[in-house]
């Protein structure tokens, strides 16, 4: 099995916002984890666990305070590897005065989409969000939903391998669960890899091959789905235990 | 390279569907209020008078543009944390810095050439000579000025933290651009080490804004401007601002995003 994120001992301190301050918080604490081609990845954790925290550091985003990240064998400094990642962040905010179709094209630009090939390649993204009647609509125009599905939109662009998505059901209606749903079903299909957290159990349960479980900045539990199913019978009831479990640490 | 223009466009759309452009109604209705106000003198000093006016005007309403430009840019920076989408994409931290760079001298330029041509219209007005190569010259080299204050201001913005600070941090930039050398003129003359030590750092910190000013150069008597002193301006500007946008990738580069 090929490993698509290797990391070891990772660690994040934050530094204080104030220099002058000690107020020192721990994102994510001795983190090891290997994620392997293919499959589907879910991160499970209480708000504050270190999800975020996590997913950034993979990203490159936050750099460890110690520990190592590997990303489809190199590391995202690299921008050949950056062009094979995706990431829908927590909140993804675009600016209110750009079109829909603006934002991608300017993205499109960044991946080195050929501008011929932009239309066809855009077109077909906001169809497979449900965004195609808002193209030539402004951001600031979208409901909290509809700037999720664009949010999605930016992050299957380049076709990824290797997609990252921090949360990517909150703000959606039960349709758009079922639409996201499918969507990571059918990149999943292609052979990609995605890492994913959510709170929506229902559908982790849906999606994930494999299960992870952060409490309190530490990566506590992994798990085969199927694992899990089969001892505790449904993944809520895995997860309160687990996290029940973990407050002890 | 491309990836470069793709950001640099991005922020001049970004300015101008903020509406900085409106800049340039207040620049055009002080021009006209100037102009009227001085046509009751004589021709010649009339033209003068406006040429001297639209310089300071340009120069100081190039300076907004760039405020309001990068302080948009900040605010959707820090504020909304837009750069998460866009640095995990395959661009260099440094070249989406030089990107946004071109965008916003770009977006000067843009209103520096219309404010230009008000003033040429006006000129006209007046029975002056527009096309004069010694005006042209004397805006082109406040453009330049505004380039290197753009370039501090990357800088700058790479260290606050909040647009206050970095409105603040640049307007001082400007004023004591200007000032310097008539400050460091009068402490050279006068004042004790102490004042003079704290003078000439400054002297040498901050861009000499006062290089790019022509204005003065516009009425002597001795035909065009000394090339070897355009060389030299154009050789500085070329140095503070390489070492800016430097010293603003490095430091991007350590950020967290
Ligand atoms: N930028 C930041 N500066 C300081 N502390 C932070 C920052 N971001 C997150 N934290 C802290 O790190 C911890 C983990 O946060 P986060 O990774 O966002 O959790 P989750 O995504 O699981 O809800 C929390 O205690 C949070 O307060
Ligand atoms: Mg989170």
């Amino acid at each position: 099995m090929e490993t698509v994120i290797e990391v070891k001992k990772a660690t994040k301190i934050y530094r204080p916002l104030d220099f002058w301050k000690n107020d020192r918080t721990t994102g994510i604490e001795n983190v090891d984890l290997a994620v392997y081609r293919g499959e589907v990845f879910g991160l499970l954790g209480l708000n504050g666990a270190g999800k975020t925290t996590l997913m950034k550091v993979l990203l490159g985003l936050l750099k460890p305070t110690s520990g190592e990240v590997a990303i489809l064998g190199g590391t995202t400094n690299d921008i050949a590897v950056r062009s094979r990642i995706g990431y829908l962040p927590e909140l993804p905010y675009f600016p209110k005065y750009l079109k829909v179709k603006e934002v991608l094209e300017y993205f499109a630009d960044i991946f080195g989409i050929p501008r011929g090939a932009q239309r066809k390649k855009i077109g077909d993204i906001l169809e497979t969000v449900k965004l195609s009647d808002k193209a030539d609509s402004r951001v600031g125009g979208l409901s909290k939903g509809m700037q999720g599905r664009l949010g999605l939109a930016q992050a299957i662009l380049n076709e990824p391998d290797l997609l990252f998505l921090d949360e990517p059901m909150s703000g959606l209606d039960p349709l758009g669960y079922k639409e996201t749903r499918d969507i990571i079903i059918d990149i999943h299909k292609q052979g990609k890899t995605i890492f994913f957290n959510s709170h929506i159990l229902g559908e982790v349960e849906k999606v994930c091959d494999r299960v992870s479980v952060m409490h309190r900045s530490h990566l506590i539990d992994i798990q085969p789905l199927s694992a899990i199913m089969e001892k505790y019978g449904s993944l809520e009831k895995y997860f309160v235990g687990t996290v029940t479990e973990g407050a002890k640490i | 390279m491309s990836r470069i223009f793709a950001v640099s466009k991005y922020i001049f759309r970004q300015s101008f569907r903020n509406r900085i452009m409106n800049v340039l109604i207040i620049f055009a209705v002080f021009a006209a209020l100037f102009s009227l106000a001085v046509s009751e003198l004589a021709q010649e000093a009339e033209v003068k008078m406006v040429v001297d006016f639209s310089l300071f005007a340009i120069e100081l309403f190039a300076f907004l543009t760039v405020v309001l430009s990068m302080t948009i840019q900040i605010f959707e920076e820090t504020e909304l944390k837009t750069l998460m989408l866009v640095m995990v994409k395959p661009i260099k931290r440094s070249e989406y810095m030089l990107g946004k760079y071109a965008g916003v001298i770009l977006t000067v330029l843009m209103n520096a050439a219309i404010m230009t041509a008000v003033m040429m219209i006006i000129i006209r007005l007046k029975g002056g000579d527009p096309w004069d190569i010694k005006i042209l010259a004397a805006v082109s080299f406040s453009y330049l000025g505004i380039c290197v204050l753009a370039a501090v201001a990357l800088l700058l913005s790479t260290v606050s933290t909040t647009v206050p600070s970095w409105v603040i941090y640049i307007t001082l930039v400007y004023a004591l651009g200007h000032l310097t050398v008539h400050l460091k003129n009068l402490v050279d003359s006068s004042a004790g080490e102490a004042v003079r030590v704290v003078v000439d750092f400054i002297y040498y910190i901050v861009p000499n804004l006062e290089l790019f000013n022509l204005n003065d150069k516009i009425n002597a008597a001795a035909g065009l401007f000394a090339p070897g002193y355009l060389l030299l301006v154009l050789g500085y500007a070329a140095l503070y601002i390489t070492v800016s946008l430097t010293a603003a990738c490095f430091i991007f580069d350590e950020k967290e995003f």
